[in-house]
């Protein structure tokens, strides 16, 4: 069953929380709702469940138009951030609870509820009440519950965030083992960037109520479409400057005597530069991008994480920990030209200066650059 | 469920309040306004509900009659009796509880006993105990030398029998409220004042007292208006007198005098109303100054 | 702090001090129900009675009916409860879940009688239970108890704290929100309606005033009005009062040795808002 948004709005009061949203969720799929909080998010997951009434626009579960009806009778389920579980209740009684509504016979219900506690691994804790279980425990707990009616539609509310960094890695998982395994078509907010590239299938980044961009992890990542996106994925974050044409391809680091040599094909006099810290490497002077003095240094793990000063500006880059470096050196950084983004100063949109073909990365145009 | 009002849920609303608001608005709504009225009812025939004269005559008989006046004296003089006291004590009480000794919890249900027993029953035995040949009083008395005190049948010894009697029965709430109040109090601020080199007493004075106002003042506030409502006692104790020569006359007594003796529904309104003003006055002073003056954490 | 200012010993003396008057009236009131009636008024005082006179409550019986007291005061109690705690459940989701127009009007009006002290109330309510026929009747004794806005308060405070996710879950699992509220909320408050229950309890059981006034035959009494008119009755007979006074007081001392933890967190409550 495909979903699809048409025109999707919600306004609370003054705010526009959801702002003509439009896209389609395919069967099967994975889809992860991404952003800063107050973006929208969680809002339109709760217009997905029903919860909510959108202020205008249409939501289809396949051909049929749901936008009007109750939550209750669009077959979905839902796993919530603080795990919803009814604290009275123990796990099967949890499980069984969407059945007994359905008003399946108990025995049914018990036999479904015992089926799917095993699909989630926690076969072992039925007669435990939810206080008495760990954080993921719950957390199955509630997937058992949000999947034993089997809903068309599974909608999952920050569902890792409650846990710790361990467990969190182990849930997401297990997410997409279950879903997999179900074949259902899942929607999960997350605020966690990795998250979401991690798991999903396609990734929709929003902000102020309205996608930024939907694309696969991967595209998301390497093709950036606006400034937001570039600056909102990643860590350590994009560094990001603004450049002024001097003349042809020669490029003024703003606030700084730098300068940059960009392709011929970005013909604005000024713009955004991104490149990722991880994308830069040393490299010689006469083949560099930038370059400066190294402001501080930093390993973390197997990276080791400079900040050069370029005037005013300070770049970020990860570089491999084998060079000897030492605060106060001066040194260059390069990056391929596939992994420079450019962005438009006033919209923040990207700017393409590939070649009509997508993708193909001429590696052998480097020096052309430096 | 978006958390903005609307017409259906405004119904649906109605439905569950339905019950609730008939009985409210019955029985404590409405009467509250009908009370003023019938304090206007200056001639009035309560067998057929017929009145046949309003004004404010009730008011300014009220404060002519003299048993009114030593009524609300009475009430002043009961207040300031059990008030200060009880808050002394049971400060005090609750003070010794929180050293987080063994027997804490049976010291605490012993205090609270009086608290879950019937007024009625209560004051009848303590009205045994204020007995003046065989009561118990009087018999510790007799250890030091004094004379029998005729504790219910002289005006002069009714109001402390009354005092003593109620002194104790609201010992157990202030009690558990003090201490629930002082469990309350972060362990830190302690802690600060102690490495400060604060002593025992400058540590009461200066962070209990501070942080234990809010709780002081609720429990003052709810005793005195507590106190302008007393009456079981002095029904039970005084044997369905207001004490010899109305030496324990209350508002509230005054108000079931005119009501239900004399069948004055209109002075009885009045009084009644004059009750409700001043109870209204200390809920008021204890929302304004309660704010503004008083330390929360 | 008082631990350091006061030894151990002086503050167990101390309170066992106070715990002994505290404690004393009970206890007298106890041994002399049991005394015989010159056990009674001998001086100095007998603390145990040489033998358990139980006939004393026989006596006691004989002369008024408590046993009728006391089930004019078990219906009077166990029905204004429920119903109580009906209204309570029904008006505090009402006004903790529901968001529909006037909410916070309505419920600042209820809590603005709160300040009324409920003596005022007697006269017009008495008007009214008389307009109904009312009086003299167990109408009288238990309708107009059956809300409360202390207890919606309460129990509306707790309602809150119940996560909005749990009624968000239960809606998508297609329980509908009167289920809801009898399934998951009441099961949750439990806590909070043992406590709301028992403090209506002691209240409705030790009532005094109200039932004085809207009773006029025997049959209708409750336990503390009984016990009242007893003690014309049983003129200066201390031992048949306190024989009497004690089948009052019993009942409420057993119920509070056995929910304690309740009744103690929900004065406690109280205090806490001020």
């Amino acid at each position: 069953m495909d979903i699809r948004l048409n025109q999707l709005t919600m306004q609370f009061e003054e705010m526009t929380a959801v702002d003509r949203m439009t896209t389609t969720i395919n069967n099967g799929e994975l889809v992860s709702l991404l952003g800063p909080s107050g973006c929208g998010k969680s809002t339109t997951l709760m217009l997905l469940s029903g919860l909510y009434k959108p202020t205008s626009g249409e939501i289809f579960f396949g051909d049929k138009n749901v936008t009007r009806l109750d939550a209750e009778k669009r077959k979905i389920g839902m796993v919530f951030q603080n795990y919803a579980l009814y604290p009275h209740l123990s796990v099967l009684k949890n499980i069984m609870f969407p059945l007994r509504m359905q008003k399946v016979p108990k025995k049914e219900a018990r036999e479904r509820a015992i089926e799917m506690a095993a699909l989630v691994r926690i076969d072992h804790l039925l007669k435990r009440k939810p206080a008495q279980l760990s954080g993921g425990q719950q957390q199955r707990v509630a997937i058992a519950r949000a999947l034993v009616k089997k809903p068309k539609l599974l909608l999952l509310d920050e569902p890792l965030s409650n846990l710790d960094a361990r467990l969190r890695l182990e849930m997401r998982e297990e997410i997409r083992r279950i879903q997999q395994e179900v074949g259902i078509t899942a929607v999960f907010v997350t605020h966690d960037q990795e998250e979401a590239l991690s798991i999903s299938d396609r990734v929709m980044l929003m902000n102020a109520g309205s996608i930024q961009q939907d694309s696969t992890p991967q595209q998301m990542y390497k093709k950036p479409v606006n400034e937001f996106v570039a600056s909102f994925l990643g860590n350590p974050p994009i560094n990001l400057m603004t450049v002024e044409r001097m003349e042809a391809r020669q490029y003024k680091l703003e606030n700084s005597a730098q300068m940059v040599l960009l392709p011929e094909r970005l013909n604005h006099e000024r713009v955004r530069v991104g490149v990722r810290p991880e994308d830069l490497y040393l490299t010689d002077k006469d083949s560099g991008l930038l370059s400066g003095k190294v402001l501080h240094i930093e390993t973390i793990g197997r990276d080791t994480m400079i900040r050069l000063k370029i005037g005013n500006t300070s770049v970020r880059a990860l570089v491999d920990p084998k060079h000897q470096l030492q605060t106060g050196d001066i040194c260059t950084l390069g990056a391929d030209r596939d992994n420079i983004h450019y962005f438009d100063c006033d919209t923040g949109e990207r700017v393409n200066v590939e070649k009509e073909a997508q993708g193909d990365a001429d590696t052998a145009d480097v020096e052309e650059y430096a | 469920m978006p958390t903005q009002p609307t017409w259906k849920n405004t119904l649906k609303a109605c439905l569950y309040l339905l019950p609730a608001l008939v009985i409210l608005i019955t029985f404590n709504l409405y009467p509250i306004m009908k009370s003023f009225f019938i304090s206007l009812y200056t001639d009035y025939d309560f067998f057929n509900d017929v009145v046949y004269e309003y004004g404010f005559g009730n008011f300014a008989k009220l404060f002519q009659d003299p048993n009114f006046s030593k009524a609300m004296l009475n009430t002043i003089i009961f207040v300031i009796g059990v008030v200060p006291s009880s808050i002394v004590l049971s400060l005090a009480i609750a003070l010794l509880l929180n050293t987080k000794i063994k027997m804490m919890g049976f010291f605490r249900t012993i205090y609270f006993l009086p608290f879950v027993t019937s007024v009625v029953a209560v004051a009848i035995v303590w009205g045994w105990i204020f007995h003046s040949d065989y009561g118990l009083i009087n018999y510790f008395l007799s250890w030091f030398g004094i004379d029998p005190v005729k504790w219910i049948t002289d005006p002069v010894f009714a109001m402390p029998a009354l005092i003593i009697l109620s002194i104790w029965k609201g010992l157990g709430f202030n009690i558990i409220i003090f201490l629930a109040g002082l469990q309350n109090i972060d362990k830190q601020y302690y802690l600060a004042a102690k490495v400060d080199g604060a002593s025992a007493w400058n540590r009461f004075k200066s962070v209990t007292l501070p942080l234990l106002s809010p709780t002081m003042f609720f429990i003052s506030i709810i005793s005195i208006i507590n106190g302008f409502k007393v009456f079981d006692e002095i029904f039970a104790l005084f044997n369905g007198r207001p004490g010899p020569a109305n030496s324990t006359l209350t508002v509230v007594y005054y108000v079931y005098q005119k009501f239900y003796e004399e069948w004055q529904f209109g002075l009885a309104s009045a009084a009644a109303f004059v009750l409700f003003l001043v109870v209204f006055l200390f809920t008021v002073v204890q929302l304004i100054i309660g704010k503004r003056f008083v330390h929360y954490h | 702090m008082a631990k350091e200012a006061l030894s151990k010993g002086t503050i167990y003396l101390l309170l066992t001090l106070g715990a002994v008057f505290m404690v004393l009236p009970f206890l007298w009131m106890i041994s002399s129900s049991l005394k015989s009636p010159n056990e009674v008024m001998a001086m100095p005082p007998v603390w145990i009675p040489s033998q358990l006179n139980w006939d004393n409550y026989s006596e006691a019986l004989r002369i008024a009916p408590f046993d009728k007291y006391f089930i004019n005061s078990v219906i009077v109690t166990v029905l204004s409860t429920i119903g109580e705690l009906l209204t309570t459940i029904l008006a505090a989701y009402a006004f903790a879940r529901i968001y529909f127009y006037g909410r916070e009007i309505v419920f600042a009006v209820l809590l603005g009688t709160m300040m009324v002290p409920s003596e005022v109330l007697l006269i017009p309510n008495f008007v009214t239970l008389s307009n109904l026929g009312w009086i003299d009747s167990y109408k009288a004794l238990i309708i107009p108890w059956t809300a409360s806005v202390f207890a919606i308060f309460l129990l509306r405070q707790f309602f809150f704290g119940v996560p909005k996710e749990l009624s968000y879950a239960a809606k998508v699992d297609g329980c509908s929100e009167f289920r809801f509220l009898w399934y998951v909320m009441v099961p949750l408050a439990k806590p909070a309606l043992i406590t709301i229950a028992l403090l209506k309890v002691i209240n409705s059981w030790n009532a005094f005033l109200w039932p004085l006034i809207v009773t006029n035959s025997q049959e209708m009494r409750t336990l503390p009005v009984g016990l009242s008119a007893f003690t014309t009755e049983a003129g200066i007979k201390y031992e048949l009062l306190m024989a009497a006074s004690s089948m009052v007081v019993l009942p409420m001392l057993i119920l509070f040795f056995i929910m304690q933890k309740y009744i103690v967190a929900g004065v406690a409550r109280t205090g806490l808002k001020g």
